[in-house]
């Protein structure tokens, strides 16, 4: 081989590693090159000469060609033709949608690959926060951008476009109930405003029993404990009050009260106790107020239902909570009777030991 | 010269002697004179080796251009230790008959192998005529 085409070879082959995103294409060299950068600082730290230089693959610049669109497909004809360059093949013919697709709604199939579709586009701009977020401490220029991001996240989890409220509420619930949404929501709530995330909390809460039971298959909402948790622990006390008030009300044609259904999963009793926590922290911190007003009642008479629905559950069927807050009995000896106070104390006790 | 450091490069083994190994079991041993993009290769000189058991022979086959995807594995061959090898090199009629002999008995252990499985009722999926799929 004379030496011109050896250079050609060569230059087809560094073409090739020649990148946007070294990190993302070309990981292991950039891993590799990183630890030989490292072991030769050491060793120049050491003062040791540093004999053993290590060369970098330097790729020529190339101008690489603007995307193009691999499958043509020309008006009125019956077929579509694939267009190659050296960077892309052939792409196979027919795997590229063309023309007229189905329109197939209101199918139980097509709805749930919507969704699970809607999860994936979302997902991918999940990574994208987080990626922008692991790539460096958060400057004042680079925060708009970033906080446009979870916006439209955010509005997209919420399908802020559907006009109806319920439709809305729907599109949530049905992210809720697949696994993956849930590790999205999860992941996406430390990124989120307060009051966004309030807003998925009580959309959370007021639909508390039907997501504890879609969630029998895959018992995954315990992901959300940790984000919302820490979401509580800001909640206001109306807020909180609102949540926990959906909890008490019979919906229509059910005779389950919802409370008993959240006491028995994990992280349905789990939220109701963090909730009832911080509202026992409120109610102290800001007992100046002497006067018993509203709110108060309204929430002596919310502890005291749930105390009772606590009581009422039969102690195998009270689920193990994932975090068992100090203060609860305290909340429920200032607004229970004694008796009720043994039995809970008996109840909860007993669980949690379980 | 390292023309592309900290990556794997057929540069440096042009004009030298190589082993490779084809897909289909063949193992040649010729000069590498040019290569490319694919790895596809041009081999000089080449010799296709057939081994059984301990004996071996070479075929002169000249030059061979050999498609990338083919090769399985191609490694530097050593001048000075190329001939310190326990193995007995024979005549190419012989060893072609030996190999003739190795491929018989080995069908004959696989029909007796076949027909036992047979009788027990039981049988071994071939890959080719697996149509589970």
């Amino acid at each position: 081989m004379t030496q011109k085409q050896k250079d050609w070879v060569i230059k087809v082959q560094m073409v090739q590693l020649q990148s946007e995103n070294p990190h993302l294409d070309d990981y292991y060299y950039q891993e590799y090159y990183q630890k030989l950068e490292k072991k030769q600082t050491d060793e120049e730290l050491l003062g040791r000469k540093n004999k053993v230089e290590f060369l970098k693959l330097v790729t020529p610049y190339i101008q690489k060609a603007e995307a193009y669109e691999s499958v043509v497909r020309i008006e009125g004809s019956l077929g579509q033709v694939a267009v190659s360059t050296c960077f892309s093949p052939r792409r196979a013919i027919d795997a590229v949608p063309h023309g007229t697709q189905e329109q197939d709604t209101g199918t139980a199939s097509s709805q749930r690959l919507r969704v699970l579709y809607r999860i994936e586009k979302m997902f991918l701009q999940l990574l994208e926060i987080e990626e922008s977020q692991k790539a460096g401490p958060p400057q004042p220029h680079l925060s708009k951008p970033h906080s446009n991001q979870v916006e439209q996240l955010f509005q997209a989890l919420k399908t802020q476009e559907q006009n109806n409220l319920e439709e809305a509420a729907d599109g949530f619930l049905q992210v809720l109930s697949v696994r993956k949404g849930k590790a999205l929501v999860a992941r996406l709530v430390p990124f989120l405003s307060q009051d966004q995330a309030v807003s998925l909390l009580l959309a959370i809460m007021h639909h508390l029993p039907l997501l504890v039971r879609r969630d029998v298959a895959d018992q995954a909402l315990h992901m959300l404990f940790k984000p919302l948790g820490k979401c509580i622990s800001h909640l206001t006390f109306d807020e909180l009050l609102q949540g926990l008030q959906g909890l008490l009300l019979l919906p229509p044609g059910s005779s389950e009260r919802p409370v008993a259904v959240v006491l028995q999963n994990q992280f349905g009793i789990s939220l109701l106790y963090a909730l009832l926590s911080h509202g026992e922290q409120l109610i102290s911190l800001d007992s100046s107020l002497e006067e018993p007003n509203s709110d108060h009642t309204a929430w002596t008479n919310t502890v005291v239902l749930i105390a009772w629905e606590i009581a009422q559950m039969p102690t195998a069927c009270l689920a193990e909570p994932l975090n068992f807050p100090s203060n609860l009995l305290p909340l429920f000896c200032h607004h229970v009777d004694k008796q009720l106070i043994q039995q809970l104390e008996a109840k909860m006790e007993l669980a949690w030991i379980y | 010269m390292n023309y592309m450091p900290g990556t794997a490069s057929l540069i440096e083994d042009i004009d030298k002697k190589h082993l490779v190994l084809l897909r289909d079991g063949r193992t040649l041993i010729g000069f590498l004179r040019s290569i490319d993009q694919f790895a596809n290769l041009v081999l000089h000189q080449t010799v296709e080796r057939i081994h059984v058991g301990k004996k071996y022979g070479d075929i002169p086959r000249g030059i061979f251009v050999v498609r990338g995807e083919n090769v399985v594995l191609l490694g530097e061959i050593d001048l000075e230790k190329e001939n310190d090898t326990p193995l007995q090199q024979v005549s190419i009629e012989e060893i072609l008959e030996e190999q003739r002999v190795e491929q018989q008995t080995k069908l004959e252990a696989e029909k007796l192998k076949v027909q036992a499985l047979k009788d027990r009722g039981l049988s071994i999926p071939r890959a080719d005529t697996l149509d589970e799929y």
